[in-house]
């Protein structure tokens, strides 16, 4: 399979068309669930697709080391490679990780306003003109009030997409009544897309809880393999 | 034989430059007895370290050569591997790793894992050496010995716990905490030569305890009894010590010692330790390669009675002639004895053989399996196996890797000009990535080695060492080229005016390949050159890739391919059909859409984090690949990948923009493409030199 191929029959695709075509710049994404569920691999596959398509993607890492992150990428482009044979897959491979950027932060010495400080130096004296930026490891209940507003006009300013991972922990009930996990309450407004995904018998399935404007459209007709991690159309 | 081998280590101590290593050796050979007084790296008496016995590291505080040094720690015999902390050096560092049973790593208290730190530890994961860490300088301003075991954990990923732990720090560190005891020492008497144990300080009794549960955890994952009794509160400090042993020879832990070598504190437990957990040469498997078994793995063996396999890991021109430093990995080595070189395919008669101390020897008769002595007077490269000559191994070949920078060098003398071949004969017989040769065309004599301090050590040596003054060019950074397509070729020499003639026909392709430098494919059917010219043609091939037409440099990842050719019954000759491969390639060369490769560095850049922003901007005017950056407090550290070309005195400019408080290492990573701008630059400016030369 060639690489444009491989993009139009990504299953990004059919989660773009779930969520009024995307994300966009300027808003923040977020992907929810419990410990060990598959958000990282969601995310990755997300960035991925970004990468493929020639766009360039800053990683934040608040948790694993750089290392790991890039065992990611690679396990999840090699799985997708392998299982599309993707032609001319070395040089792909390379152009792709050329686009990449990871950071790691350590949220609990690190301020906002350091994390944005980096990124727009990243940004602007790294000359890395990023399309997304993909945050794993974040831990909500640690976020400063103003964290969210303040990421997202640096997203306006900067037109980048932010797509969060976001562990759902503490007492049950985890969701309240409208779906939204609970820890995110406080920052609803600041998020544009949020996605939950529901562990089921076999699959994962992707629960759109807040999409644009609109609470609790239908869900995805995508899910995640509980083996694999992939995403895939359901 | 000497020593029993069950009492001996091969040790060597690596670490980021700066974190106390030779001050560490020094206080090492001091408690050994080996010598009287300890002299300060940069002392004020200008005795200087032993270890550090060329007057260059001296004057610029570090360790370049590796030197064997053979100290007695009660009943066990230790031969201490000094090795180089600079990246520059690793080839220096990575062979004497190739001889080690067991390592101490040493981080300084108050930097932490360094970038080098991180380069030196995945050395000796690559050759799997054990490892002890030693957390040196707890006595310093800001020293956080905790913080430095957290990061032991995290950035080098290792299963890490104290076994020693601080009593106070900086300017309050009086003692240490052996966490196996469960006891506190202390270091009394001129050079802390006096220990003294005493019950734990009760404000740190919690600290301890805390401490030596996680010691223990970790511990217990190696031995089933020492879990059992730890359940029962029954363990044993012999328990504990034989779990961390197997736990750290398997390497899968590490033993955190914390001290002050400077303040004498500390250095003699890590001696304990060194004996008690790193192994002696018979736990560790070492693999030949033998020669006439198309080199198949042979386990080599510890055993005095077997056939003697020795490899010389180390060429020293000191005050005593020629030294060779070799590691006995089986069997015995006697004076007199006959061995041979496998690489030199030559015998040679042991003569004299001498134990190193640190700046003394002792003459001996024989050396044991795992020990480490020197020869004299063998002639010899390092990396040379000897054996005995019913054997024919090869230890396994060291990875050496490709030199990528040059320079040019011109005596400035006659007297200079002996003197300099004496040197550069000397110092590429030393280490294999230093290489030189004289450049046909402009009949300079060419280094190249791994980076820029690199050379500036060999030139500095040959002035000091050989009183050879040089003038030094420009540095020069080893292009490649590269075609990245199929090419057909189809090409006739033909000279046949008067005289002998030359004729002959060469037809096929070229195409690139991975993996390998140079390939050459005879598949030509029904002998359209004949047999005897086939080998011309390959050699031409070698010849026409010695210089690609782009920019002169090498041409690599191609493979020839003949499959059609013409020969003459009288005027084919060898030379008709070099010079044919050779057109045939220029022939197909352009066709093939050559292009530039670069050697690219990794380069790790790591500093306080509010240069982060400058670094970015410094990596990025360099046409760098940011890969990864990580921030944590008020530190960061960048990744990247930057061109060679663009490094050039990339650390004074880091130095500048930073106030000094940033630094950096890097290494090479791979050749790639260069960008079509500077490709183009490079082809005016190999053009404009070419028609200055013809000019000439």
């Amino acid at each position: 399979m060639l690489k444009e191929e491989l993009i139009k029959k990504s299953p990004v695709r059919v989660l773009e068309r779930g969520i009024e075509g995307g994300l966009k710049a300027g808003n923040i994404g977020v992907i929810a669930s419990r410990k060990g569920i598959g958000k990282t691999s969601v995310l990755v596959q997300l960035a991925l697709d970004k990468l493929m398509q020639g766009k360039k993607v800053i990683h934040v890492s608040f948790t694993t080391h750089t290392s790991y992150v890039i065992s990611w990428y690679e396990n999840i482009f090699n799985e997708v490679a392998k299982r599309k044979n993707l032609e001319d897959y070395s040089s792909v491979h390379d152009d792709l990780m050329k686009n990449r950027v990871i950071m790691n932060f350590n949220q609990e010495g690190v301020s906002t306003d350091q994390i944005l400080k980096s990124l727009r130096a990243m940004i602007v004296d790294g000359g890395f003109d990023a399309d997304a930026v993909i945050a794993d490891g974040f831990d909500f209940a640690r976020a400063d009030a103003g964290h969210f507003s303040q990421v997202r006009a640096f997203a306006a300013e900067m037109k980048l997409e932010f797509w969060y991972s976001c562990t759902m922990t503490g007492e049950e009930p985890l969701l309240d009544k409208k779906n939204v996990p609970v820890i995110l309450r406080p920052f609803l407004d600041e998020i544009a897309v949020l996605i939950v995904l529901d562990p089921k018998a076999e699959y994962i399935h992707f629960v759109v809880v807040k999409d644009h404007g609109r609470m609790n459209p239908s869900d995805l007709s995508i899910k995640l393999d509980a083996k694999t991690l992939l995403i895939a159309e359901a | 034989m000497a020593f029993e081998i069950s009492k001996m280590r091969n040790i060597g101590i690596s670490a980021h430059i700066d974190s106390g290593k030779t001050t560490l050796s020094e206080r090492i050979l001091f408690y050994c007895n080996k010598i009287h007084a300890i002299h300060e790296v940069r002392g004020k008496d200008g005795v200087g370290a032993t270890m550090d016995s060329m007057e260059l590291e001296r004057e610029r505080g570090i360790t370049i050569a590796s030197a064997a040094t053979n100290v007695q720690w009660k009943d066990t015999t230790i031969n201490l591997i000094d090795t180089p902390g600079h990246v520059d050096f690793t080839i220096e560092v990575e062979r004497s790793l190739r001889v080690l049973d067991g390592a101490v790593l040493v981080l300084c208290s108050v930097g932490g894992v360094q970038s080098q730190t991180l380069t030196v530890d995945r050395q000796l994961k690559r050759y799997h050496v054990p490892r002890l860490a030693f957390i040196n300088k707890a006595d310093r301003t800001g020293a956080n010995p905790f913080r430095v075991k957290n990061q032991i954990v995290e950035k080098l990923g290792l299963n890490a716990a104290f076994v020693t732990m601080p009593i106070g720090l900086e300017d309050k560190l009086e003692g240490l905490v052996d966490l196996i005891m469960m006891k506190a020492v202390y270091f009394d008497g001129e050079g802390g030569i006096d220990i003294r144990y005493a019950e734990i300080p009760a404000h740190l009794a919690a600290d301890a305890a805390k401490y030596r549960e996680e010691l223990l955890d970790c511990a217990s994952m190696f031995s089933d009894e020492l879990a059992e009794a730890y359940l029962e509160g029954a363990e044993t400090p012999e328990m504990i010590k034989a779990a961390i042993r197997k736990g750290t020879i398997a390497q899968q832990f590490v033993p955190v010692f914390v001290g002050s070598a400077y303040k004498n504190k500390g250095v003699q437990l890590l001696l304990d330790g060194v004996v008690d957990f790193l192994p002696d040469p018979t736990e560790v498997k070492n693999i030949a390669l033998d020669l006439d078994k198309n080199e198949a793995e042979q386990v080599v063996v510890c055993d005095a009675k077997l056939p003697t396999v020795a490899l010389a890991f180390k060429l020293e021109d000191g005050q005593y002639g020629q030294l060779t430093y070799v590691r006995i990995y089986q069997g015995e080595l006697k004076k007199g004895s006959e061995l041979f070189n496998t690489r030199a395919r030559k015998k040679f008669k042991v003569g004299r053989l001498v134990r190193m101390h640190a700046s003394a020897m002792e003459d001996i008769s024989e050396g044991g399996p795992g020990d480490i002595v020197a020869l004299f007077g063998i002639e010899c490269a390092s990396g040379d196996t000897f054996c005995d000559p019913s054997v024919n191994f090869a230890m396994t070949s060291m990875f050496v890797p490709e030199p990528v920078i040059s320079l040019a060098i011109t005596p400035s003398d006659k007297k200079s000009s002996d003197q300099m071949s004496k040197a550069l004969n000397r110092f590429t017989k030393e280490d294999p990535t230093f290489q030189t040769f004289v450049d046909p065309e402009s009949n300079e004599t060419i280094i190249k080695g791994m980076g820029e301090l690199h050379l500036e050590v060999y030139i500095e040596r040959m002035r000091r060492e050989y009183k050879c003054e040089v003038t030094t060019g420009m540095p020069q950074v080893a292009y490649r080229e590269a075609i990245s397509q199929r090419a057909e070729f189809n090409y006739t020499h033909k000279k046949q005016t008067g005289g002998s003639g030359q004729y002959g026909r060469v037809a096929g392709y070229m195409e690139p390949i991975d993996g390998a430098v140079y390939e050459f494919v005879d598949s030509i059917k029904g002998g359209s050159i004949p047999n005897e010219y086939i080998p011309s043609c390959d050699k031409g091939f070698k010849e026409a890739v010695k210089k690609g037409s782009l920019i002169g440099f090498p041409v690599v990842n191609i493979r020839c391919v003949i499959n059609d050719g013409a020969s003459h019954a009288v005027d084919s000759s060898d030379i008709a059909f070099q010079l044919a491969a050779i057109g045939a390639f220029r022939e197909a060369y352009e066709k093939a859409k050559p292009a530039i490769l670069e050697p690219i560095m990794k380069v790790v850049a790591e500093g306080p984090a509010e240069f982060q922003g400058n670094i970015f901007a410094s990596v990025n005017q360099r046409r760098g690949l940011i890969t990864a950056s990580t921030e944590e407090a008020s530190f960061c550290r960048v990744e990247a990948e930057v061109p060679l070309s663009e490094m050039f005195g990339y650390s004074t400019v880091l130095r500048s923009m930073t106030q000094g408080k940033a630094e950096f290492s890097m290494e090479f990573l791979k050749y790639g493409k260069v960008p079509t701008s500077v490709s183009e630059q490079l082809r005016k400016e190999y053009e404009e030199q070419r028609r200055k030369e013809q000019g000439r």
